[in-house]
């Protein structure tokens, strides 16, 4: 009897085991199912223009369409037409920074049918305060996949293509022709807007910067194109992107959301309402404008009577500067008017006695800076305001006695990067000796930010 | 308002973007002469010659060529706005 019980009770927990065991099984064989199939949905990355087959139109919408956009179906200027337009639509995204990001976040929420994401650049830290689609374990990612990945966990229905490339003139022709409705950022917006403009595309364009932002739609219903408005480009000089003037997280969000509404309209088939508008948006005082533009220009060079531009050209000729948004290397200064960082390191090891002048405006001197550096922002070098001219006479003065008049007392002049350290190595140049004592200034090249990447990994990088 | 040929009236004008930077102020009330064409009134806006070719000048919210030599009639409290392109994304 005992020996029977206790066969009985192994049976028992055996079997208990085993029903243990067949669960565990069916679970792996769950999540290696969904792993699967998630997998071979992972758009692939392209890093070249492919054809694309076209989009078929669905005929009606299933019950899990209708559950997901039911709140926007129940709208009279959508409907169930215009959701069937936005399935049948691809949208080219050029940058999927901090307006691209909540443009393709919306679209694709919205049920768009392709996204075409394109971005060179890889994902950083300084990126996640405005491009919310990237989080902080995609740093190092290509912001094209990251993109695509955070789309793809909002609507897997929404087909991302993802591209890992810089538009060209080689290239876009080919791309935004796959696309019937495109948003752009800049600084490509004169091969973008000529591309649109020869492939007879509209343009849905948003910027944003510091505290502003605009919006404009090109080449649509007989409104300008982006030369019509600006025949000539901007002095490279003249032009500030996010690195150098920094810009609000949200305010790009707010601009960037305005372009998806502006995509949707069309998109639906309801029509945008912002042709041959700009508007503007002043986020200080929380301020929209309109200001109705002029139409399309009959002698526009691409979108006129007798263009003259009929292919795509090279835009960073045209423009005078490389088309990235990655800041421009100016040269402006001999050899013998530069020292490197590493220069600068052995004179304060050394303690040479001479003047660190930070040209910085005072925000960025707020941020980080090196302990002995006076602060003289550029421009008030280039207005020359008194106080700083007296301040700096001053400090010239002290030097001069400390090292007994036997040289020129030495400045040297730092910034973030090296460029706007130049232009004031220059101004003080021709100074010296005039408006202030004489002095031997140079440039340190590459600024604070080669400081921090080659001698103090410990300083501050933004 | 003006009943004689040429007198002076206040508009505000107020700075976008590269504009702002360039003229140190947002927003600003000018008196200029009314009617007057827009290369004049474009050549009132100090320091901004540098954008001439990429900004959009409005007059009342509606673009203004500035080469164009038609007279634009000004009035008191009119808004006069620069709006050169953002560069940002």
């Amino acid at each position: 009897m005992e020996v029977t019980s206790a066969m009985a009770d192994e049976v028992d927990y055996l079997k208990t085991q085993l029903g243990e065991k067949e669960k565990e099984i069916a679970a792996l064989k769950t999540k290696l199912a969904a792993f699967e199939k998630n997998s071979t949905s992972v758009p692939q990355l392209l890093d070249r223009v492919t054809p694309l087959t076209p989009l078929k139109a669905k005929a009606a919408l299933s019950n899990e369409d209708i559950m997901r956009y039911s709140r926007q179906l129940l709208l009279p200027e959508l409907g169930v037409q215009g959701q069937l337009n936005l399935f049948k639509t691809s949208v080219l995204i050029v940058g999927c920074g901090g307006l691209g990001c909540p443009l393709a976040q919306y679209l694709a929420a919205a049920g768009i049918g392709r996204l075409g994401l394109l971005d060179y650049d890889e994902v950083e830290l300084s990126n996640l305060h405005r491009q919310v689609l990237h989080g902080e374990e995609n740093q190092g990612q290509t912001k094209a996949r990251s993109a695509a990945n955070a789309v793809r966990r909002l609507n897997s229905t929404v087909e991302c293509v993802p591209y890992h490339l810089q538009l060209s003139p080689e290239n876009a022709l080919q791309l935004i022709q796959q696309y019937p409705v495109h948003s752009n950022n800049v600084p490509t917006r004169y091969l973008v807007n000529d591309a649109c403009v020869l492939s007879g595309k509209p343009l849905v364009s948003a910027s944003a910067l510091r505290m502003e932002g605009q919006l404009t739609l090109y080449n649509y219903d007989g409104g300008p194109c982006y030369r019509c408005l600006y025949p000539v480009p901007p002095p490279p000089e003249t032009v500030t992107n996010c690195s150098d003037g920094g810009v609000l997280g949200v305010v790009p969000g707010i601009m960037g959301c305005l372009q998806a509404l502006e995509v949707l309209k069309i998109a639906s088939g309801h029509g945008s309402s912002c042709g041959q508008q700009l508007v503007t948006f002043d986020a200080q005082s929380a301020r929209f404008r309109s200001i109705r533009l002029r139409p399309k220009q009959l002698g526009c060079v691409v979108c006129g009577e007798e263009p003259c531009v009929t292919q795509l050209i090279d835009y960073e000729a045209f423009c005078g500067s490389a088309a990235t948004d990655k800041c421009r290397r100016l040269n402006l200064l001999s050899k013998e008017q530069r020292i490197t960082v590493q220069d600068y390191k052995s004179i304060v090891d050394n303690a040479e006695p001479h003047l660190l002048l930070d040209v910085r405006p005072l925000v960025e001197v707020d941020i980080c800076n090196l302990p002995s550096s006076l602060n003289i922002p550029l421009s008030s070098l280039e207005e020359k305001k008194s106080e700083h001219m007296q301040l700096l006479q001053e400090r010239i003065g002290q030097l001069k006695q400390q090292i007994d008049g036997v040289c020129w007392p030495p400045v040297y002049v730092i910034c973030k990067m090296g460029n706007d350290s130049q232009k004031a190595v220059r101004i003080l140049g021709k100074m010296s000796g005039t408006e202030v004592d004489n002095i031997k200034v140079k440039d340190i090249c590459g600024g604070l930010m080669a400081w921090a990447q080659w001698i103090d990994p410990k300083f501050p990088q933004y | 308002m003006c009943d004689i040929p040429s007198c002076l009236t206040n508009v505000c004008v107020l700075y976008f973007a590269k504009s702002a930077e360039l003229s140190g102020v947002r927003e600003e009330l000018l008196q200029v002469d009314t009617p007057i064409n827009s290369q004049d009134l474009w050549t009132r806006l100090l320091g901004l010659r540098v954008l001439q070719g990429h900004v959009v000048l409005a007059v009342r919210h509606q673009y203004v060529a500035i080469d164009d030599q038609e007279a634009l009639t000004l009035r008191d409290g009119d808004e006069v706005a620069v709006v050169p392109p953002l560069s940002g994304g």
